[in-house]
């Protein structure tokens, strides 16, 4: 009975609906005290002074941390550059940095000392764009640039050393001048994707505390136990092995918790207080510590009168806010595929990591591709427009296929992408060219929209897996990958019961501590099933070839003619002949003792060269597509999403219910995104920092038709041929809702994100805008 | 000033002593012990920290707990009886309504209330009653299904099917885990 493609039920089921299931914040500490943060009322300020004598002073209070606690050694960290201080030292960059921060008894003690801590700032000038911060004359943030020793993709980025520019990226084939001259009509325009929030309901919380021998111990709702268990014992100058991160069940993520954010000025406070501390950000707080990256992208095409594209430039920049975390890898990773999932010869791609006065940003689901899709797959339906074709006919010409090169070098593998087009746009009952015809005049004007996407995961990067086999046949797989809500306990637990030929009940899998469980680089880029899966395949492998091996001996048979099957090793095709695992663990050792052993890394190879932005991108490509079909009533500017569709290519499903949960989340993430969300500033100040201000889609934006497909084209790589796929479905939402109200309008075109009623208001009134406008060559 | 009060709390009586500002949803995870509901907002729209009080779903961040004294509290922790899930517990499980599991508890009371008081509610009713209770992980869809398999009793299909599964692997293992079944 193989349960590769079953909708198994999830192991966590029965403790997340009871309310069992425990989270970092639910966990009890003897003598903890609670940490509240000062946080910075200026976006751009030289600290003059800090003191926190009175607070100190104040009865309850455990300890209060500012700079004077820090050494120039343990003072800053950063996942690629070591730009983040554990609270500011000399200036502070963003409204809502912290100055200083309190432990005390009680949350309202640590609050009442707050006030009492006296700082001085010297207000700087601040840079709040991107565009301006790139240009000469803007105050610069950071000076330096210290290298984080933590990733495996040190040595992949272009380091810029001007003003705010901290990274480049850049890539290309052909020559794109040329290009442009051999064609016929040459498009050039400007998207803009805002600040969005991640919205995880569970905010950012850590307790941390330090025993008597010198080890931290750190519970964390983190998506990276061992890399922040790396970067913690540097930053606090310990061997990794006193340093221990646990992390129980994590109230979602997508991105936000990436990276260190809490731990390391927990840790420090704990350390001085002598106490454990627990902090649990407000919702307030969690906007300020991290959101997507708002980019600008400039994007300059050049086609043929039939629809083939010839050459392709794009500029995209990343407003990284005021501290790098992996803005410098999400830059990149949006400029690799920033020319899409097409076959285009001459292509120029460039994308820059840029410094602002705003808060931090990180890892926010599609880590840097959705802002570049919303401009290439926007732009694509503008140029069809303006050369009557049907714009779905158009993406068709141009897709990339199997064993197709990517502008990266990568040669593609397993390109279920037309698939995905033919079967999204087939579900909103595409009528090809009929689409594109006038609307009858009306307030309430139909649309649909389709569109595409291309997306790397991290590479290279490294997972490992320990699986052990009990003498009753059960397993227990150490996995240090985080259970932020996508089954990783089940699907993993799917995976190796197939290996062993025991039921996936039988298969016990671990949440993350490092003391016991091995390194795994993070639980970020839709790498889990793919990385970890291959590295809990192999473990598997290694015990299922004892059990062989014994078995063999026993049955007096060759290995080669045996196979695993309902906890029994059996003569292949004669089930009479087998025998228990419990009996293969008698004949090893004597009784019913002892363990079984397997311990795999999977390690994907690769990552470009940042001289030429060329190598191996990907370890696999995430491919998918969107359509949509919305009702715009173009009086209010309201934009009804009435169907969407997504189509992902799995590569093959292990749990198909969870990848449609997984798909599900990242349509409706996006619908928010391209209707609603955007975290607004006032001259710095973040001002819409609660879900009544910001809030995220309810069950009531839910469209009428809400449908995940899944496409799967087996990968050469994956474990059982899976990809990743928690991501995919996100990136082609917007430009497809965007395409669809487009194509409502007429071909009105709104190039800023998200679409709200004002906008469409205003671009209704004005007509027809500058679509398909053509610099050259018009016939 | 604390004062000493008694908490009725999924038919179960707890002696607190709090102050008259403690939050109910305080009073819940720190003073009875239960966590299962959980912070989310902090200001009565994410519907996390939902509970039953008296009959009416409220938010606990929203709510004194000197306030429920004498009243009758419901939350996530007092659905499931004597071992047996809850129809909506069980639900949520078999659909799939739920991924982190972080908003599950609130989810849950959400519907239980409505139910509650509406055992046939539409579509469009659950969409409403349930939208102030934010998800960010499922997209809805699953929760959906899940509220509506109880209200039109679909919850138990499948579950023979699962009974079997589970028979066989009782068998499997209790037969055949320390004894030979190699013919000789």
């Amino acid at each position: 009975m193989s349960t590769i493609g079953e909708n198994a039920s999830r192991v966590d089921g029965p403790a997340k609906v009871t309310g069992a299931a425990q989270y970092t914040g639910d966990l009890e500490f003897p003598g903890l005290v609670h940490v509240k943060a000062l946080r910075s009322v200026h976006p751009h300020a030289r600290l003059v002074s800090v003191d926190a004598r009175a607070a100190e002073a104040l009865p309850g209070v455990a300890a209060v941390l500012t700079r004077a606690d820090l050494s120039p050694q343990n003072s800053h960290f950063g996942p690629v550059v070591k730009d983040q201080p554990i609270v500011a030292v000399d200036r502070v960059r963003y409204a809502g940095e912290v100055v200083a921060a309190v432990a005390a008894e009680e949350p309202d003690v640590a609050e009442e000392a707050l006030d009492l801590i006296q700082v001085e700032y010297e207000p700087l000038e601040p840079v709040l764009d991107p565009i301006e911060a790139m240009s000469p004359g803007a105050p610069v943030l950071h000076e330096s640039r210290v290298q984080s020793e933590s990733r495996l993709d040190k040595g992949h980025y272009r380091y810029e050393d001007r003003g705010n520019v901290l990274t480049s990226y850049s890539v290309g084939r052909g020559d794109v001048d040329e290009g442009f001259v051999a064609s016929d009509l040459v498009f050039e325009d400007t998207y803009t994707t805002p600040k969005i929030q991640h919205g995880h309901l569970e905010p950012h919380v850590v307790a941390a505390s330090w025993d008597a021998t010198g080890k931290l111990t750190v519970h964390s709702a983190t998506q990276n136990p061992s890399s922040i268990r790396v970067q913690l014992a540097e930053l606090f100058e310990l061997p990794q092995s006193m340093v221990r991160v646990v992390v129980p069940y994590v109230g979602g993520g997508y991105g936000g918790k990436v990276h260190l954010r809490l731990e390391p000025l927990a840790a420090a406070l704990a350390r001085k207080a002598r106490r454990p501390v627990q902090w649990k950000l407000t919702r307030e707080e969690v906007f300020l510590t991290g959101h997507c990256h708002a980019a600008v992208v400039r994007i300059k095409t050049g086609v043929k009168r039939d629809g083939t594209i010839l050459a392709r430039q794009v500029e995209a920049v990343y407003d990284t806010g005021a501290y790098a975390l992996t803005g410098p890898s999400t830059s990149r990773n949006g400029g690799e595929v920033s020319g899409g999932p097409y076959r285009i010869p001459h292509q120029r791609l460039t994308s820059y990591c840029v410094y602002t006065n705003t808060p931090p940003t990180g890892p926010y689901r599609g880590f840097g591709v959705p802002q570049v899709c919303w401009a290439y797959e926007a732009q694509m339906d503008d140029m069809a427009r303006r050369l009557e074709m049907d714009p779905l006919e158009m993406r068709l010409r141009n897709l990339v296929h199997d064993g197709d090169v990517f502008v990266t070098g990568d040669t593609l593998e397993a390109v279920g992408l037309e698939d995905c087009l033919r079967a999204a746009a087939e579900a909103v009952e595409w009528r090809g060219g009929a689409e594109q015809a006038p609307r009858a005049a009306g307030p309430l004007v139909r649309g649909k929209g389709v569109a595409v996407m291309i997306k790397t995961t991290m590479t290279p990067s490294h997972s490992s897996a320990g699986l052990r086999l009990n003498a009753d046949g059960s397993a227990t797989l150490l996995s240090g990958s985080v259970d932020i809500g996508q089954g990783v306990q089940t699907t993993l637990a799917q995976m190796v019961s197939e290996v062993l030929g025991i039921p996936r009940e039988r298969v016990s899998v671990t949440l993350p501590d490092t003391d016991v469980t091995p390194f795994d680089q993070s639980t970020s880029s839709s790498r889990t099933v793919f990385s970890m899966g291959n590295a809990a395949v192999a473990a598997a492998r290694q015990v299922a070839d004892q059990l062989l091996e014994i078995g063999a001996g026993e049955l007096e048979a060759d290995p080669a003619d045996l196979e695993l099957r309902d906890g029994h090793v059996q003569v292949a095709g004669v089930p009479e002949r087998r025998l228990a695992f419990g009996d293969l663990f008698r004949a090893r050792f004597g009784g019913a003792v002892g363990s079984l052993f397997g311990n795999a890394g999977f390690q994907s190879r690769g990552g470009v060269d940042p001289a030429t932005g060329k190598g191996k991108a990907s370890a696999f490509f995430f491919l998918s597509a969107c359509a949509a079909e919305v009702e715009v009533d173009t009086e209010t500017g309201k934009v009804r999403v009435v169907r969407l569709v997504t189509a992902v290519d799995a590569g093959k499903a292990i749990n198909p219910r969870q990848c449609h949960l997984q798909n599900q989340g990242s349509m409706l993430m996006s619908l928010g995104s391209s209707l609603f969300e955007e975290m607004v500033f006032d001259n710095g100040q973040p001002i819409n920092c609660t879900f009544l201000s910001y809030l995220p889609p309810s069950m009531q934006d839910h469209p009428e038709t809400f449908t995940s497909l899944l496409v799967e084209h087996p990968h050469p790589d994956g474990p059982f041929g899976a990809k990743g796929m928690g991501e995919a479905a996100l990136g082609p939402v917007e430009p497809a809702i965007g395409n669809a109200v487009a194509n409502a309008l007429g071909g009105s075109r709104l190039k800023d994100l998200p679409l709200r009623p004002e906008r469409v208001v205003e671009v209704v009134r004005g007509g027809a805008t500058d679509w398909g406008r053509s610099l050259q060559g018009l016939p | 000033m604390k004062r000493e009060m008694v908490l009725n709390v999924n038919g179960e009586e707890h002696d607190v002593e709090i102050e008259p500002n403690r939050l109910l949803l305080e009073a819940l995870r720190e003073d009875v012990g239960l966590t299962g509901t959980k912070e989310g907002c902090s200001i009565g729209v994410c519907g996390a920290c939902s509970v039953i009080v008296d009959g009416r779903l409220v938010s606990a961040c929203l709510t004194l707990a000197a306030a429920c004294e004498g009243k009758k509290i419901e939350t996530i922790e007092g659905l499931a009886r004597d071992g047996e899930l809850h129809p909506l517990q069980r639900a949520f499980v078999q659909f799939g309504g739920f991924q982190c599991g972080i908003c599950t508890p609130g989810q849950i009371m959400a519907a239980k209330a409505l139910l509650d008081h509406n055992p046939n509610p539409t579509t469009d009713q659950v969409k409403e009653w349930m939208s102030a209770n934010l998800c960010r992980c499922t997209g809805y869809y699953k929760i959906l299904e899940s509220v509506m398999a109880v209200v039109e009793g679909k919850v138990d299909e499948g579950r023979r099917d699962e009974a079997v599964r589970q028979a066989r692997i009782q068998s499997l293992y209790q037969s055949d885990t320390y004894k030979s079944n190699a013919s000789d």
